[in-house]
């Protein structure tokens, strides 16, 4: 099957750039369209909540860095319409292509409340970044439209500018307890659930929302209003594939999807990380076919890190004499490792070296492994990517 | 990285290509690895080329090595 790539990845999100990296990586030809800029949702947040990865900026940075140092061609333009092959073609806005294999990482719509005069007053009250327009509505009242994690991580960042934020949840909020104590500790935040925004008020600018709950219909005086709702997967994007009630794709043989776009998806970074490099292995899995695509990969790769500021623990009690190596189990790595330790095998003397590997990159190492390895060695060599 | 953080001494080999992300996870961990770092790509050498790999980035690692065990 001739194709113009063997990979192209529609998205440049932590997903795609993740996926992408991973498919170049082992030396497949890929290309990544990106509509916007690359990181999608990235760009948009400053703090990153559950995730080490220092501001969105900078993580678009690095996935982006790391996507172009391991070959991924960047291309700006729209994805329209996939037809699955082989090969798999798709339209773009900058003509047709070619690829052996597709992974949609498109990510979900902004939110939106589906009401009359909201994309007028998009950016005049409107908005669906804190991190943007927060700064805004400093010295006003705002409202927060949502269940999830991210709109209790909104509402907390909005609380640092306005004099009140009310956060209107259409059912029962969905977000961890650990955020609800957060929330309940915000004087300036006050939650309102089984709330169903009605309409928007204010002519040029926002001045208002109406609001319906269990107690009837009310108007809240607001300049600003965030919502984080009707956000919307890319369903239809991919001839005949399914989709979930909100569009988001339900993979198939020969379409892979990662990230948020994908139904059941858990939309953290993280969870869009792992699914990208899942979806990059499987592309390159799907188009091994017998060739000798030997990567070393990363064994540390999602083991929990720690949170800002915890220090070092207490050095093992092992050995000058204990050294290890530590791999993923694909052969070069272990060679690589298996050379270098035999060099300071040497150097030092050691009677023999310890040994451990990590079965697949994309699952976390194995706290058991990690423990026995900082118990019983002084030195562990790892190998970590190519 | 986690490794480093227990007290062991850990270095990490990395290619080229991918030390700008390596670089990136452990400013995020708050974490400074000792980095050994290979010319890209690993996957795919013949043992000869992959020996050069080894040759290349032996001298490095004992060094380090030595380092951490405070030996000259
Ligand atoms: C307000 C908010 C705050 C959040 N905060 C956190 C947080 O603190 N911590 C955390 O872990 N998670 C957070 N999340 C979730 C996290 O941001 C997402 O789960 C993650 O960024 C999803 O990555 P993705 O690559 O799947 O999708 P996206 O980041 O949405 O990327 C998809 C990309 O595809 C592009 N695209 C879409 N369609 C096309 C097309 N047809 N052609 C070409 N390009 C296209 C888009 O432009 C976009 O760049 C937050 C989410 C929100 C909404």
């Amino acid at each position: 099957m001739s194709a113009d790539w063997d990979v192209a990845v529609v998205g440049a999100g932590a997903a795609g750039l993740t996926a992408a990296r991973v498919a170049a990586g082992a030396g497949l030809r890929v290309v990544a369209y990106e509509r916007l800029g690359p990181g999608g949702q990235l760009v948009n947040l400053t703090t990153l909540h559950d995730h080490p990865g220092g501001t969105g900026p900078e993580l678009t940075a690095a996935l982006t860095a790391a996507a172009e140092g391991a070959g991924v061609r960047l291309a700006y333009a729209e994805v329209t319409r996939v037809q699955p092959g082989p090969p798999t073609r798709l339209t773009t806005s900058e003509g047709e292509v070619t690829a052996r294999v597709v992974v949609v990482a498109a990510g979900l719509s902004p939110g939106r409340l589906g009401l009359p005069g909201e994309a007028e007053l998009a950016g005049r009250g409107v908005s669906t970044c804190a991190a943007c327009d927060g700064p805004l509505f400093r010295g006003r009242p705002v409202a927060v439209v949502g269940d999830d994690e991210w709109t209790a991580t909104e509402a907390l960042e909005l609380a640092g500018h306005a004099t009140a934020v009310t956060v209107l949840v259409p059912g029962e909020p969905r977000w961890s307890a650990a955020r609800d104590r957060l929330l309940a500790a915000q004087q300036r935040v006050e939650v309102l659930t089984g709330a169903a925004v009605t309409a928007l008020r204010g002519e040029g600018a926002l001045s208002g929302v109406a609001v319906r709950t269990a107690d009837g219909e009310r108007e809240l005086a607001v300049a600003g209003v965030f919502p984080f709702v009707g956000r919307r997967g890319p369903g239809g994007l991919v001839e005949g594939l399914a989709a979930d009630a909100d569009g988001r794709l339900v993979p198939s043989a020969g379409v892979l999807v990662a990230g948020d776009a994908r139904a059941g998806a858990d939309q953290t970074l993280a969870a869009a990380e792992a699914d990208g490099r899942a979806a990059g292995e499987a592309a390159v899995a799907a188009l091994a076919a017998g060739a000798g695509s030997l990567r070393v990969v990363d064994p540390t790769h999602g083991v929990r890190p720690e949170p800002a500021g915890a220090g070092a623990v207490a050095a093992s009690t092992a050995a000058w004499t204990d050294v290890a190596l530590f791999t993923n189990s694909k052969p070069n790595a272990t060679e690589l490792l298996r050379g270098l330790g035999g060099r300071l095998q040497a150097h030092w003397a050691l009677p023999e070296l310890g040994f451990a590997a990590k079965e697949s990159a994309s699952v976390a190492a194995d706290p058991d492994q990690i423990d026995w390895l900082a118990q019983r060695f002084k030195m562990v060599l790892v190998a970590v990517g190519d | 990285m986690e490794l480093e953080r227990r007290g062991v001494v850990a270095p990490l080999v990395v290619t080229e290509t991918f030390l700008p992300l390596v670089q990136a996870q452990a400013r995020a961990r708050r974490v400074d690895p000792r980095l050994l770092v290979v010319p890209h790509p690993v996957g795919g050498l013949t043992p000869d080329e992959l020996a050069g790999r080894v040759e290349g980035a032996a001298g490095d690692l004992l060094r380090m090595a030595d380092e951490a065990r405070g030996r000259p």
